[in-house]
């Protein structure tokens, strides 16, 4: 994979959920920047450009279906992949933002590294 | 010429005999007939005849038939009895008669023959009928009223029993035998504090002594000693029992066995707490799937076989303390779930007892943005009560602030002693009660929640658990501001002393 490609950034209030997705993301040969809440989120997406994102449901400020919607505004083209233990993947809430097109995919806690590597392939490496 | 005066005065004595004879005659408020062998009327006194609507005229000389209906002569086979008296010179036993002469209501009577005798001769017969319709209706009213009471406090489903003064039993109806297993006539033998258990009998003995000088009934919550050396949950009402000259002669005790309903409210507790539960389900289902991604990481990680020695151990340790911190968050689940079936009291840390129900709520909170802002005071505060069902209160007073702030607030809980009580505020910042609506809160099924989020019983609940605890719980609530609810229990001391 192109190291110069753009990181990804990787959004979990949870210190040990970034360190697991910034580990699977370097074994892709991609970089990775990791934020705790959702303004250190936008902080970073001020000054980076990002391949894609990997966004907890559920954040200290503001929910990341939110967050989500701030960054379409920003970045009409950022996939976005919501990875969350509060919501199941036929949701109706995940169903709907999938639909919508504000989510790319949805990814269930606890999940199989393949699941990351799956969706790292098919949006980040085009 | 003697003999004529003798003659005369024995005449005129017969005549004035015969007058006074007359006048007692009509004067005694029965009915006197006199029938000769023929069955004719001799003569016949004006009860009579009035009661009959007669005259002399069309009764005296005429058969006994013609002056009474048939169908009470044939019935009472009058005819015959008198024949009977005749024959036999012997009087008839008194039986009740039933008369109804034609626009008069009915009357009824007692009536008797008695045979008459001139000379050694029977002549005839004397038929007298008292009229006893008010006695009889009378008498039937009061059987009747007692018949009535009677079976209303026999049938009653509740224990209905009356003491003397000094709390002797009096009576036992069917319920206290049913359950207490104590005959009436056995419980007779007793006081009522003899059904009472050891921590009760002074209150009751207070309640007993003080009867009388009360406005009001009593009540009091104390279990039934039965005879099987059990408890049945009682709810009693106490009133005094008062003479026909309104002095107190002694206590009437009305209880109510409260063992179903008991058994009711430990459902309803239980089924409440399971309510709460789907409400905190989103926040624990997030709260455990984290550590279980983690753990579920690292082991993936470890699986892979390329990593260093240090990231390795990094992984291991991961998930040990990923799995310590779910099986933490499944522990106060079960807790929490744990069926109540005891109310038992017990000496409960209160402090740690809201600390605890705090931790499955923080969840939730921390889900919906809710800023926790605890206060609690150095020293353990200590409560006699049931330890599941005072959780149960707490946990739906956390909930309900947490719900009144679907956008994020902050949770308030301040506990601090008052002596001799201690009080719990809770506050949010939520969307407040409005005036009219906080009248109802406490009332049973009352909910803001869109149905299925609600079951409407959780105040409710926490009111009469609070009260179970000889406690108070107020609301103070500004629309749109938030609500502060305040619990106030009494505090145990050192000593057990309350």
């Amino acid at each position: 994979m192109n190291e110069k490609q753009a990181p990804i950034l990787v959004v979990d209030d949870e210190p040990e959920m970034c360190w697991i997705l910034e580990n699977i993301i370097r074994k892709t040969g991609l970089a990775c920047m990791t934020a705790l809440s959702a303004r250190e989120a936008m902080s970073l997406t001020e000054s980076n450009q990002f391949s894609m994102t990997f966004l907890d449901a559920k954040l200290p400020d503001i929910d990341g279906l939110e967050l989500a919607r701030k960054l379409r505004k920003t970045n009409a083209h950022l996939p976005i992949v919501i990875v969350s233990g509060y919501f199941y993947p036929d949701d109706p809430t995940i169903e709907g933002v999938l639909q919508e097109g504000l989510i790319a995919a949805f990814v269930g806690k606890p999940f199989d590294h393949d699941e990351i590597v799956s969706v790292i392939t098919r949006y980040a490496c085009r | 010429m003697e003999d004529k005066t003798l003659k005369t005065a024995g005449q005129e004595l017969s005549g004035r005999y015969e007058q006074l004879y007359t006048m007692l005659l009509d004067a005694i408020p029965s009915s006197v007939l006199l029938i000769d062998q023929n069955m004719c009327i001799v003569s016949a006194n004006r009860n009579f005849l009035e009661k009959g609507q007669r005259t002399l005229a069309n009764t005296i000389g005429y058969r006994l038939e013609e002056v009474f209906p048939t169908v009470i002569l044939d019935q009472m086979d009058i005819t015959k009895r008198i024949r009977q008296v005749i024959e036999k010179n012997h009087p008839a036993k008194g039986e009740r008669m039933t008369y109804r002469a034609p626009g008069v209501p009915i009357r009824i009577y007692y009536y008797s023959i008695l045979p008459f005798t001139w000379q050694g001769k029977v002549e005839g017969a004397v038929l007298l009928m008292e009229d006893v319709t008010e006695q009889v209706r009378l008498s039937e009213e009061v059987r009747r009223v007692e018949r009535h009471l009677g079976s209303v406090v026999e049938s009653a489903s509740d224990l209905v029993l009356s003491t003397d003064k000094k709390g002797r039993i009096l009576t036992w109806n069917a319920a206290a035998e049913r359950l207490s297993g104590y005959p009436a006539a056995e419980a007779r033998e007793h006081d009522f504090i003899d059904f009472c258990t050891d921590e009760d009998r002074k209150d009751i003995q207070n309640i007993f002594s003080r009867i009388d000088t009360r406005k009001y009934a009593q009540m009091k919550e104390c279990p039934l000693r039965t005879k099987q050396e059990t408890f049945i949950p009682v709810s009693w009402v106490f009133s005094p029992l008062k003479d026909s000259s309104n002095q107190t002669a002694g206590v009437v005790a009305v209880g109510r066995d409260l063992t179903e309903r008991r058994k009711f409210e430990t459902e309803l507790h239980q089924s409440q707490k399971f309510a709460a539960l789907g409400v905190m389900a989103g926040g624990i289902a997030h709260e455990i799937r984290n550590p279980l991604a983690i753990c579920s990481s690292s082991a993936q990680f470890l699986m892979e076989e390329d990593g260093t020695p240090e990231f390795r151990r990094e992984c291991a340790e991961k998930i040990h303390k990923g799995i310590q911190r779910t099986s933490a968050i499944i522990e106060n689940l079960l807790k929490y779930s744990h069926p109540s079936t005891t109310t038992r009291t017990t000496l409960v840390n209160l402090a740690s007892l809201i600390r605890e129900t705090l931790t499955l709520v923080a969840y939730h909170a921390n889900i919906l943005k809710i800023d926790m802002k605890t206060s609690f005071p150095r020293e353990p505060i200590m409560v006699q009560g049931a330890a599941t069902l005072l959780q149960q209160v707490f946990m739906n007073l956390f909930l309900n602030a947490i719900n009144a702030m679907p956008n994020g607030g902050r949770l308030g809980i301040d506990v601090k002693m008052d002596h001799p009580e201690v009080r719990v505020r809770v506050t949010d910042t939520g969307c407040g009660i409005s005036p009219g609506e906080i009248g109802k809160i406490f009332d049973p099924f009352y909910t803001t929640s869109i149905v299925g989020q609600g079951t409407g019983l959780g105040l409710s609940l926490c009111y009469s658990i609070i009260k179970q605890h000889r406690g108070t719980i107020e609301v103070e609530s500004v629309e749109s501001r938030g609500s502060v609810f305040t619990v106030k229990l009494p505090a145990r001391f050192g000593g057990g002393e309350s």
